[in-house]
């Protein structure tokens, strides 16, 4: 069941506690620690830090403007002019063998808005298959990145239609297929299901749930009830800061900070 | 009152624009048209496809030759200027900083406003003279491609900047190399626009008369060149050496019809330019 979050009261006894850290016994793939980013003199990031756990949805919830996007594309090495450390089982990205054209075969990205390359459906998904090993199997894993991305019953008929002609719900989901293709350590989503239909958002929730039984997923929301849905581990920033990063249902129940109190409360948040 | 009804009423400020407005297209339609009715004595297929000895100027056979030097000196202009054009490009919307990518911007607008003259100029005396390649088909070629350069890079640059930013960073979080962006992302997204640059540029290479004078053409003495390293013989040299002979008449007419032919193969190039620039729009 999906909570009205708005007007619901919270717990008065929660103190400014420390941003929960996760559970030691869980293996931890991503550590984020002190990440700073400034874009022309504004500080987008600061201090930022957090970790992941090895499989799972981490949704990044905050208000408009507080670093949620900014924070995605440093972790996929889009954005290369910040500060701190990021490691990716135990390595700095920053020294990833192959520079950050190799990491970003590791930590795929996809943006809001789906952006289908002019070519055919099983072209789009090939697009980031790299090497002999994985070209040779190129045919497996259009198909079983499109099963895992929900389109494959939709488009099984015609993979070589221009990907195009897809809808904009199936050409998102084709991006997340194109995504997957590659087989990345980490899954980033910057509001994947931003101004989709229903069923569209249901479908590619569903595949994210299923995907996130083998690799951490990050999603970055705007929808409270969605990062609801998703269960797993939520981080709520603003202002460029982590405030507070729990599990869903202890964050969205028993939030730890005020300002996170005020923004599942409001959906406004004045870190200032 | 419409507002239909009210845009095609007449009133005095309309009149003004209509009346400077119309010279505009007035006269190049009356010059075109003169251009057609003097050539319409000489054009003919024999004229066309008809080759001077060498000796007579083209005065009694046809500008098959001519036309094939022309056409020949636009080509290898062109395919010299290509990489230069791209790279250049390329360079600007990759690597440049921005002080780069103005300091570029300025340069070839300003390159773009040199009279071809003086590039002419510069030929004969680096390529022709100092190089020694002599009065040639190469020679022409290369200061045709200087030319034509301003203008290739700056429609590919305007190409390349019409790909959106968010098209690259599809790519790029793909893990897609800059090379492969390019080879995969930018140049079939975009083939289209840079064909259309290139034929504007063909047209372009094949309007240039000063340049060519003074390093790769001759009057007369040659059919077809032998190599690079030849003097060829150009529809628009033909056209400025047969209209210094404006006392004979038949010279004139041919004259004319040289004209209506490159009149009508720098207009067809331009046609098609943008025919696929619609396509690439579409």
């Amino acid at each position: 069941m999906v909570v009205d979050l708005r007007h619901k009261d919270f717990p008065q006894e929660a103190s400014a506690a420390p941003i929960e850290s996760l559970d030691n016994q869980q293996s931890v793939v991503l550590t984020v620690e002190k990440l700073a980013l400034s874009l022309g003199g504004k500080e987008i990031l600061q201090q930022v830090g957090f970790s992941l756990p090895a499989s799972g949805v981490t949704s990044v919830i905050g208000p408009s403007g507080a670093g949620k996007s900014s924070l995605l594309r440093c972790l996929n090495g889009l954005e290369t002019g910040w500060s701190g450390s990021v490691q990716i089982d135990g390595s700095d990205i920053r020294q990833w063998r192959g520079g950050w054209d190799q990491l970003r075969r590791h930590v795929g990205l996809i943006a809001q808005k789906p952006l289908v390359f002019d070519a055919s459906i099983r072209a789009n998904v090939c697009f980031g298959l790299h090497g002999w090993r994985q070209r040779r199997r190129a045919d497996e894993l259009v198909k079983t990145s499109l099963q895992q991305a929900a389109l494959w019953d939709e488009v099984c008929e015609r993979l070589d239609a221009p990907a195009t002609t897809l809808s904009v719900g199936q050409q998102q989901r084709l991006c997340i297929a194109r995504a997957i293709a590659i087989k990345p350590k980490i899954l980033l989503l910057d509001e994947p299901t931003a101004s989709l239909d229903p069923r569209s958002k249901q479908l590619i929730e569903q595949s994210m749930l299923q995907l996130a039984q083998a690799i951490p997923l990050v999603c970055v929301t705007h929808d409270l009830e969605q990062a609801q849905r998703l269960k797993g581990q939520v981080i709520f920033m603003c202002d460029g800061r982590v405030i507070e990063q729990a599990a869903s249902h202890q964050l969205f129940n028993q939030p730890q900070q005020i300002e996170t109190r005020e923004f599942l409360r409001w959906n406004v948040c004045d870190c200032d | 009152m419409s507002v239909a009804s009210q845009q095609y009423r007449y009133t005095p400020g309309k009149a003004l624009v209509l009346l400077l407005a119309l010279p505009a297209l007035l006269i190049p339609t009356m010059v075109l048209c003169y251009i057609f009715w003097q050539a319409a004595p000489v054009l003919n297929w024999g004229f066309l496809f008809g080759t001077a000895d060498g000796v007579g100027f083209g005065v009694t056979e046809g500008i098959f030759s001519q036309l094939v030097g022309s056409l020949l000196l636009a080509i290898m202009a062109c395919l010299i200027a290509i990489p230069f054009a791209l790279g250049t490009a390329l360079y600007y919307r990759t690597f440049a900083t921005p002080w780069q990518q103005r300091l570029l911007n300025a340069m070839f607008n300003m390159l773009q406003g040199i009279p071809p003259i003086v590039f002419g100029l510069c030929g004969l005396v680096v390529l022709v003279n100092l190089f020694s390649w002599g009065v040639s088909l190469l020679s022409g070629a290369v200061v045709l491609a200087v030319v034509v350069l301003p203008l290739l890079v700056l429609n590919t640059l305007a190409t390349l900047e019409r790909i959106p930013n968010e098209y690259s960073e599809a790519g790029s979080a793909l893990g897609l190399t800059k090379g492969a962006i390019i080879l995969r992302l930018w140049l079939p997204r975009s083939w289209l626009q840079l064909l259309t640059g290139l034929l504007l540029a063909m047209a372009r290479a094949l309007s240039e008369t000063a340049p060519i004078m003074f390093t790769a053409t001759v009057f007369s003495g040659v059919v077809w060149p032998d190599s690079i390293f030849s003097p060829v013989t150009t529809l628009q040299t033909h056209i400025f050496y047969l209209a210094q002979e404006g006392n004979e008449p038949l010279l004139i007419s041919i004259a004319w019809g040289s004209a209506a032919v490159l009149v009508l193969l720098v207009a067809s190039f331009g046609l098609l330019a943008r025919l696929l620039q619609k396509l690439g729009d579409n």
